[in-house]
């Protein structure tokens, strides 16, 4: 977790806002294409996956180990990020100090934080500087000690922005949505980075007891640039080689989600906000599910495409209600929510929600039209050598196909896949999850006497 | 490296084209540029330039409102179009056999947006939008304050966006007078960069471009603001969940020779930048401020902010006051590093460390083409396309001399605008 907080405006106003982008990061540069990738599993069980693009002189890093927020318990919510936050804070032979002098002097940058299921790892460097990369990233995961004066600096930024959240709009409205959306066991009813209490409660040696959970077995690791692939993989196997820790089962079953039943709504107020945030959500798919592609058209159509989708047509265009509006579908390892968000003046909110509630009805009706349906499709295929224009966009694409085994032909195989895609499947798929009648709603903004809880 | 030249060519009604070929992916990005911004904007029409920037995605006879949307992503590609001080740009970023409808695009609405009076009116309430989330920000108020401050006559005092009433007030006919006044082939720069055969492509551009008319000259705003006369100060108290510090100094624009030795100090204090003055990765850490300020524990986070402006503007120190303690001292921690480098100067090694943290901010920035055409119409409009092959040099003719110089020219209390943003708690 390492964030600059201070947001201002640094090259003006945006005429829409940005989007995550739909396929990793952003946008094939390497001659051959992904499937000229070497993909090889160390003698420790490493994943690694190295690709050579000679178009700029640099080299994208980006890997996962395969534990999360998912194995903490509730009382120690924050403690994979925490940790993964803390790896270059210190390790046997560099302290944090020759981390960040030894990577910034280069203009290299390496990070690692955690989400629910992996926690992650990423660098960027001029390709000459790969070796010292190379070797940090490995003392980071291998062997960090977690030195106690720097576990409580990272504590007290952590709280800071923790602090921070506390008083921002959309990060009160997705804790309180997924409170709402999964029941308290659930790993997904809390937010990655934990929360006040749970990040002060956590100690120096629940993070060395949570890194003992780090095994090669369960890691890849995907690195794209002017690189030499088999030097690449013998460099790795020579630095991680020795990095073999005992097994440890760290297996996670989640717990069954009860089904919505009616509305569930939270309202929250904030002193000194001039403009609410609502969140709607409900439950979604995995990445890996038979219905994937038929949500994600889906959900293009609904709340993405052209200027986010029929929701934006209708809540910013039409009604000028709100400057963003749009639907995500968060599909990963579990199940994550779909959710549709909007920034509106207070007085407007019953408003964009019945206009959201009206689109999501009318496309489960109607589904979309023949022309949304090609357009979509033209989108996702067409907009695929944006995607895989960059080093960082080509990293974050072989590390998704490696964690849902989606395969290097992958890239090939997907016109097919997203050209089959009937518009029936798109309105079942809509009809089955896009519920109006059972959905979480969370909103929060200035004062006002409709305060309905505390989330 | 490829040595990417960037190549310029003006048509006969005015138009500057710089076009730079890339052909590491089969992808192309078009920007077009007015030589417009909140720089040009009168008292009572402040936000008119981004106003107008989102009339422009509201359709012409040809592409009626909406289908723009759908004809780029239908092509897939990606668009935007930002507002700033000094600038209003658009771009298309696409397939690269999909070019002619970024072209097609672009010479369209140069000339024939349709400012259709109920468009405006449900853009009113999405800009108002726009405003109060950005209000929602403690960071906003304490800028708006600052800047508003720190300029006294000069429109860099208001912000892009423009003030609530301001937009409550604008008419169909005001925002109409701007577009016609501002966009015109001869105050426009079209940029490209990506997989094409310039020859073809100029033919492509004469297609679409050739038959616009030039347009009469266009107002330049005459507005400078005086050299202060003592320190400013303005204090922010409103519910928020820390105590922040913003403080500004007026300091050249980015045509004065001075220029580099500024753009280095800001790297000494906060990290070096790419030639957009972004930052493709962290280089805060091992810098002056977040040492002496992160590291002490007195901010939680700290840093500069400088950028390329086409008047003299501010150069900012910004910092996120830890809970226990106060704006007053880290108000003091911030002066004290700018005090050193006044009193000391800097060393060999920090400057060695700076121009390869720019070469390689170059490069990550070069990898995608939309970043390309970014920094060439960026510096297009400030000065010229050409200081993105020159800045590097200029940046590493800077002797430690200079930076001190430049510290003590116009780091001084004379020169500043100090704002503090204080929370009030929860008592409203």
């Amino acid at each position: 977790m390492m964030r600059d907080t201070r947001k201002v405006n640094t090259y003006g106003f945006m005429a829409y806002p940005a989007l995550p982008p739909l396929f990793g990061t952003n946008s094939p540069g390497p001659v051959g294409g992904l499937s000229s990738t070497t993909r090889q599993t160390l003698s420790n069980g490493m994943v690694v996956l190295v690709l050579n693009n000679p178009s700029s002189p640099t080299v994208s890093l980006c890997g996962a180990v395969g534990v999360g927020a998912i194995h903490e318990t509730a009382d120690r919510s924050g403690l994979a990020d925490f940790t993964a936050s803390a790896l270059i804070r210190g390790t046997r032979s560099r302290t944090y100090q020759q981390m960040i002098t030894e990577t910034e002097a280069r203009g290299c940058s390496i990070g690692a934080d955690a989400g629910n299921h992996l926690s992650g790892f990423y660098g960027k460097a001029l390709s000459e500087d790969l070796p010292l990369m190379l070797e940090i990233l490995a003392d980071m995961l291998v062997h960090p000690t977690f030195p106690e004066p720097e576990m409580e600096k990272l504590r007290n930024q952590m709280l800071i922005d923790l602090r921070e959240y506390e008083e921002d709009t959309g990060m009160r409205t997705t804790r309180a949505l997924r409170s709402l959306l999964y029941p308290p066991d659930h790993p997904y009813s809390r937010l990655s980075f934990g929360t006040i209490e749970t990040i002060q409660n956590i100690s120096r040696d629940d993070m060395i007891a949570f890194h003992q959970h780090y095994h090669p077995a369960a890691t890849s690791i995907a690195i794209v640039g002017d690189v030499q692939p088999e030097a690449v993989v013998e460099t790795l196997e020579r630095i991680f080689g020795d990095w073999n820790p005992p097994e440890t089962s760290l297996t996670r079953t989640l717990p069954d989600v009860p089904p919505l039943s009616g509305v569930q709504r939270c309202n929250m107020t904030i002193p000194g906000k001039v403009q609410s945030d609502m969140v709607m959500g409900v439950h979604g798919i995995t990445r890996t599910d038979p219905d994937y592609y038929a949500f994600l058209l889906g959900n293009l159509i609904l709340g993405q495409l052209g200027l986010f989708g029929r929701l934006g047509e209708s809540v910013r265009e039409k009604q000028g209600l709100a400057y963003h509006v749009s639907s995500s579908l968060q599909a990963g390892l579990g199940a994550g929510p779909w959710v549709a968000t909007a920034g509106v003046n207070p007085a407007s909110v019953e408003q964009a929600i019945q206009a959201i509630l009206h689109e999501i009805e009318r496309f489960k009706r109607e589904g979309p039209t023949s022309e949304e349906l090609s357009d979509a499709r033209a989108y996702l295929t067409g907009s695929m050598v944006l995607v895989l224009e960059s080093n960082a966009g080509l990293v974050s694409t072989l590390l998704d196909l490696e964690i849902y085994g989606l395969g290097l032909d992958f890239i090939e195989r997907f016109p097919d896949i997203i050209n089959r895609v009937s518009r029936e499947e798109i309105i079942a798929v809509a009809r089955t999850y896009l519920s109006t009648e059972d959905y979480v709603v969370a909103v929060a903004g200035p004062p006002s006497s409709s305060a309905t809880c505390a989330a | 490296m490829t040595a990417h030249l960037t190549r310029s060519h003006t048509l006969p009604n005015n138009l500057l084209v710089l076009t730079r070929e890339v052909h590491s992916a089969p992808v192309v990005t078009c920007w077009i540029w007015y030589r417009v911004g909140s720089r040009n904007e009168i008292s009572g029409r402040t936000g008119v330039s981004h106003w107008v920037e989102h009339m422009l995605f509201k359709g012409t006879p040809e592409m009626p409102a909406g289908m723009l949307d759908r004809l780029v992503a239908r092509n897939g590609g990606i668009f935007n179009g930002f507002t700033s001080t000094d600038f209003t740009a658009y771009y298309e970023t696409l397939p690269a056999d999909r070019l002619d409808l970024a072209l097609h695009i672009e010479a369209d609405r140069m000339m024939n947006a349709n400012f259709a009076p109920e468009e405006v009116e449900r853009e009113r309430t999405v800009i108002l939008a726009e405003l109060e989330e950005h209000a929602n920000e403690p960071w906003t108020w304490l800028d708006d304050a600052v800047r508003a401050a720190a300029f006294t006559a000069h429109p860099y005092h208001h912000p892009v966006i423009g003030y609530e009433a301001d937009l409550r007030a604008m008419t169909r006919d005001d925002l109409y007078a701007h577009y016609q006044t501002y966009y015109m082939p001869n105050n426009a720069v079209l940029v490209l960069v990506g997989d094409f055969q310039t020859g073809d492509l100029l033919r492509r551009i004469e297609h679409f471009f050739a038959d616009l008319p030039a347009g009469p000259p266009v107002p330049r705003p005459h507005a400078a603001e005086p050299e202060p006369q003592g320190e400013r100060r303005v204090t922010i108290r409103r519910p928020g969940p820390a105590a922040y510090l913003q403080m500004g100094f007026l300091v050249p624009d980015c045509r004065n020779p001075d220029f580099a030795a500024v753009a280095v100090l800001d790297a000494v204090l906060g990290g070096a930048r790419s030639l957009t003055f972004g930052k493709e990765v962290q280089t805060n850490r091992s810098a002056r401020l977040y040492q002496a300020l992160v590291e002490t524990e007195l901010a939680s986070s700290t840093g500069s902010y400088f950028h390329p402006s086409y008047d003299p503007s501010l150069f900012e120190l910004y910092a996120t006051v830890n809970v226990d303690h106060q704006a007053d001292e880290v108000e003091a921690a911030l002066l004290r590093e700018v005090e050193k480098i006044q009193q000391d100067g800097v060393s060999d090694l920090e400057l060695t460390r700076i121009i390869k943290q720019v070469r390689a901010q170059i490069a990550y920035g070069s990898e995608r083409v939309t970043r390309q055409a970014m920094m060439i119409g960026m510096w297009e409009m400030l000065d010229h396309f050409g200081r993105t092959e020159t800045l590097l040099e200029e940046l590493m003719a800077v002797r430690k001399e200079d930076v001190q110089r430049v510290a003590q020219t116009y780091l001084t209390t004379r020169r500043s605008t100090i704002g503090h943003f204080i929370p009030t708690g929860n008592e409203e």
